[in-house]
């Protein structure tokens, strides 16, 4: 695949207003098992909304639901004030991108990204020369101009996911729905266009909703971020928020890589063992609580003051930084923490240190 | 490690390295494998087909003309045909129709109807034309009612339409729900989001996704509608020149002794089977690319 250009000025999409949407209470039951307890959320025009989880979260239903793919048990969802329950998948006006593109095979590029306009009813639909100008003004858009007479078979993986973007974009949606965009895809394409989508939403100004498991490409894309276990929202927050002050230890441990540890608290301050760590628990109330750090902020204690000591069992690289793993405590706590490339340890070994960004989440 | 490996191969092989991909038999077991299949095949499958075409022309084409245009048979060519001008596309109709709903919607009974496609493969020719006998015949509960209004079923072109709707019952759609499910509903969907009727959908998607395999199934679908023996046999009351079909002529003159006809008329419907393998071959390798293009990533 070619390696994807900034989008060049000029190239634009004609637009409705973005709109906002509201979703109240939806439940969602398949049979006798619930998908989603009752999920609120409110999402501002122009917002490029991440719904993040791990698979069984209830993230892809809440994207069919809005889409009209499937139907809630129960709830509401406006689109710009007004009930979209009450209208078909049709009338709903979404674009929706799906995870493995659902290209029409028998159709060139040119005819998938046509397809929304030449279904419309007679009086509805653009002339044929109209239908032409935006169908290569979108193909400009997403980068594959020239491409227009090929077969979906006769692009790669990430061509072909444009492909299917430009098609969405084509019926002029309200909403743009995407469910795991770019999970097809290798690394490196997923980099790609990840920036290349957010700009696009730039240019465009869609509404948008995409559905990831990977907590890397929401914190990057989205203007917020919702994530979500078990059929329930645990947090919605900006990227920031989402990363430095996770609601729960689900949230903590989802977001990036994360180390537990069973304390207790005791006026207002962390202890191991019944040994104080030094760390100030302001605002914490007194009893057991689970202590969160990520591995990268730590620092070593030398000094022999109040920290954390554990015995080496593992060490390996991991990226720019040595990764220990360390049993800590009087029963043995895994925990990980890294450390400077140039400070190998041997496994056996004893490290002190302290987190100097942590959470603490009662238990 | 390597300097191991090369030892143990000099040990094993005078000439250096040798070495038999493992799935590869010796080549005394390939040859006797390869000669025993083609003995077979020649005993069981060519031979009887090339005997089929050296009886037919045993006197010559003066001989085969006459037997192929002789008026019974001529009328039984012509019912064999008309048979199946009906019968296959309501097969086509039902098959497609029924593939749909099965691979593409979830409703309570999918494994019953699933179940019931296949009852014509797994229920004797004979017995299905004895359905349309008790369902039809003189002595069954509706048999006063039809012959007071002067419709006969039984022993007349539509019971041998019937019998052979019902043969030929599974081969449309046997062909298309294992792709269409293997398709997915993705594409279906994807029409829909962008605003496409439901009959565009099924149109302009569906359809053309499985338009190969749907006229694989049609070609196997017409073989055995004109091959079809033992359900017409029973309801067709062979009359000659009126509800005689190919097969049943065949039989007709075979037992008549009139062996060079019989070969003939029978030459026919081998030609007819040839023709629909040479079809489905091409077929096959066509949409085996189509298949395996789709895939490529």
């Amino acid at each position: 695949m070619n390696a994807i250009t900034p989008i060049e000025a000029g190239v634009s999409v004609a637009l409705g207003a973005p709109i906002d949407v509201t979703i109240e209470n939806v439940q969602k039951a398949f049979g006798d098992t619930p998908a989603l307890h009752g999920v609120s959320l409110d999402v501002k025009a122009g917002e490029l909304v991440a719904l993040l989880g791990p698979s069984g979260s209830g993230k892809t239903t809440l994207l069919r639901i809005l889409a009209g793919l499937d139907a809630p048990t129960a709830g509401r969802v406006l689109f710009g004030g007004d009930d979209a329950l009450g209208l078909s998948v049709q009338q709903r006006n979404v674009g929706f991108v799906f995870q493995h593109y659902a290209l029409f095979r028998h159709m060139t590029v040119f005819q998938n990204i046509a397809f929304g306009l030449t279904v419309r009813p007679r009086g509805e639909r653009p002339p044929k020369a109209e239908i032409r100008k935006r169908v290569l003004h979108l193909l400009d858009l997403v980068q594959l101009t020239g491409l227009d007479k090929r077969y979906p078979s006769q692009l790669s993986g990430g061509q072909r996911q444009r492909v299917a973007l430009a098609r969405a974009l084509a019926i002029e949606p309200r909403v743009l729905l995407l469910d795991e965009p770019f999970g097809a895809l290798d690394a490196q394409v997923r980099k790609d266009l990840r920036r290349w989508l957010r700009e696009i939403h730039d240019r465009t100004g869609h509404t948008t909703f995409f559905v990831t498991h990977d907590q890397e490409e929401a914190l990057e894309l989205a203007d917020r971020v919702v994530v979500m276990s078990k059929g329930r929202i645990e947090q919605v927050g900006t990227p920031d928020e989402i990363y430095d002050a996770p609601a729960s230890p689900f949230v903590f441990e989802f977001i990036g890589e994360s180390s537990f540890l069973p304390v207790t608290v005791v006026d207002g301050a962390v202890q191991l063992d019944g040994q104080s760590l030094d760390l100030a628990a302001l605002g914490s109330p007194h009893g057991e609580a689970t202590l969160g750090f990520r591995p990268h902020d730590v620092s070593i204690v030398e000094d022999g003051g109040p920290a954390i000591t554990g015995t080496i069992v593992t060490e390996r690289r991991h990226g720019g930084a040595r990764r220990l793993e360390l049993e800590v405590g009087t029963e043995k706590h895994r925990v990980e923490i890294d450390m400077p490339v140039d400070h190998s340890r041997a496994p056996g070994g004893q490290v002190t240190f302290r987190p100097h960004r942590w959470r603490l989440f009662p238990r | 490690m390597s300097d191991g490996a090369f030892t143990t191969a000099r040990l094993h092989g005078a000439s250096g390295i040798h070495f038999r991909p493992v799935t590869m038999e010796r080549k005394r077991v390939r040859l006797a494998l390869i000669l025993i299949s083609l003995a077979f095949l020649a005993l069981f499958l060519v031979m009887p087909v090339l005997a089929v075409f050296v009886e037919a022309f045993r006197g010559g084409w003066p001989a085969f003309a006459e037997a192929i245009f002789e008026p019974d048979a001529a009328a039984a060519i012509r019912l064999t045909l008309l048979v199946a001008a009906i019968s296959v596309p309501c097969n086509l109709v039902f098959g497609v129709a029924a593939s749909w709903a099965i691979a593409k919607f979830d409703f309570r009974g999918k494994a019953l109807l699933n179940t019931l496609i296949d009852l014509p493969f797994s229920v004797s020719p004979v017995i299905a034309g004895l359905i349309y006998v008790l369902m039809f015949g003189s002595q069954s509960l509706l048999g006063p009612w039809l012959k007071s209004e002067g419709i006969q079923v039984i022993f007349a072109v539509p019971g041998i339409v019937l019998a052979t709707i019902f043969v030929t019952f599974p081969f449309v759609a046997r062909e298309l729900i294992p792709l269409m499910e293997e398709q997915g509903r993705g594409d279906e969907e994807a029409a829909l989001s962008l605003g496409a009727s439901g009959f565009q959908v099924f149109f302009r998607v569906t359809l053309p996704n499985v338009k190969w395999a749907l006229l694989y199934g049609v070609l196997l679908c017409n073989a055995r509608a004109m091959g079809e023996f033992g359900a017409v046999s029973v309801v067709s009351g062979h009359i000659r020149g009126l509800t005689n079909t190919m097969p049943l002529h065949v039989e007709i003159l075979y037992n008549e002794y009139q062996f060079a006809a019989a070969f003939a008329v029978a030459s026919l419907l081998a030609v007819l089977a040839l023709f629909t393998l040479v079809v489905k071959s091409v077929l096959e390798w066509r949409y085996a690319d189509e298949i395996a293009a789709t895939r490529r990533h």
